[in-house]
């Protein structure tokens, strides 16, 4: 059973961690959660990145949410904000899509040019 | 929406919209009494008597004009609700919040399946992190014993101090501590 001793625990190992890299956010996943991209499946997207985030220690990423954005028909809609680049929106999101954004985007800084559906002018 | 708890989570998306910063979901099934019930209240904007109104009707939607000209969420789930022999409820109060209570007769044979409350959870925890969440689920079982899981995110947010809740290591904790409390009180299968 977890406790909040476990907390605490996490709360230590984070700030050592937070001390020898820089913990800035550098990167936003913004997941659309409006009606129709939670009925397309945005919840799944969201827990991919939320897994994989955690799974490869990404502190410097946050998964947030939003609602909707008017791009219904390309639901779930996810947009990629990383400092100092222009925004991509990815859209037509699966969980192994997320993951493979993740890994490519996220991690290598190459962005999914097939899942993109705009980009930040 | 395949399941009650993609509901919640839609419902839970408009209390974030509304400014809240308290949400406090509570989700049971009480087998003696035949009923699953949600309820969801928060601190948020609140709406009038007109609105309020406006947003039981699936013409209706609080976003703009140009956007999007229907709103499904909430009278998706009234329907659903009143289907299944239950009930639907939502009170407002301008700058007080919004409280919403649905109850699903729990063997009808329309009843959607609760569906996956911990990522329900998860995601708006985390989507939401400047929003605290008190969260209790319960179970009532045949023979009249109850179980029940706490969680509330002010007690986690207290403990972690300048670390924020959507660190990594947080979102694992989190993850399995919803697992395991929604395991327990076996609360996954219905």
């Amino acid at each position: 059973m977890k406790t909040l001793a476990d907390l605490k625990a996490i709360r230590e190992k984070a700030q050592q961690e937070m001390k020898l890299r820089n913990s800035n956010v550098r990167v936003k996943v913004i997941v659309g959660m409006g009606t129709s991209g939670i009925a397309m499946g945005a919840r799944d997207v969201m827990k991919a990145f939320l897994d994989e985030v955690a799974t490869r220690s990404l502190t410097d990423v946050v998964v947030t949410q939003t609602g909707e954005k008017g791009f219904s028909s390309m639901e779930p809609v996810v947009d990629v904000i990383e400092e100092g680049k222009p925004g991509v929106t990815y859209g037509n999101m699966t969980a192994d899509k997320a993951r493979k954004v993740v890994v490519e985007h996220l991690v290598n800084g190459n962005p999914v040019k097939e899942f993109i559906i705009s980009t930040e002018k | 929406m395949q399941d009650l708890s993609l509901h919640i989570l839609d419902i839970i998306e408009n209390s974030a919209r509304a400014s809240s910063q308290l949400i406090d979901i509570t989700i049971g099934i009480d087998e003696i009494k035949n009923v699953i019930s949600i309820e969801i209240n928060d601190d948020g904007t609140g709406m009038d008597q007109q609105t309020l109104e406006n947003a039981q009707n699936p013409f209706y939607t609080s976003k703009s004009e140009r956007q999007k000209k229907v709103g499904l969420g909430i009278p998706l789930f009234k329907q659903n609700a009143e289907w299944c022999n239950g009930m639907f409820l939502m009170t407002s109060v301008i700058n007080e919040g919004t409280s919403l209570k649905a109850e699903f007769q729990y063997d009808h044979i329309d009843r959607m399946p609760l569906g996956n409350v911990q990522d329900t959870m998860i995601g708006s925890i985390l989507g939401h992190s400047d929003i605290d969440f008190n969260i209790r689920l319960y179970h009532i079982h045949k023979h009249n014993e109850m179980s029940e899981f706490v969680l509330d995110t002010r007690i986690i947010k207290s403990e972690l101090g300048d670390i924020p809740i959507t660190w990594p290591d947080v979102i694992q904790y989190l993850n399995e501590t919803l697992n395991e409390g929604i395991k327990n009180i076996k609360l996954e299968e219905f």
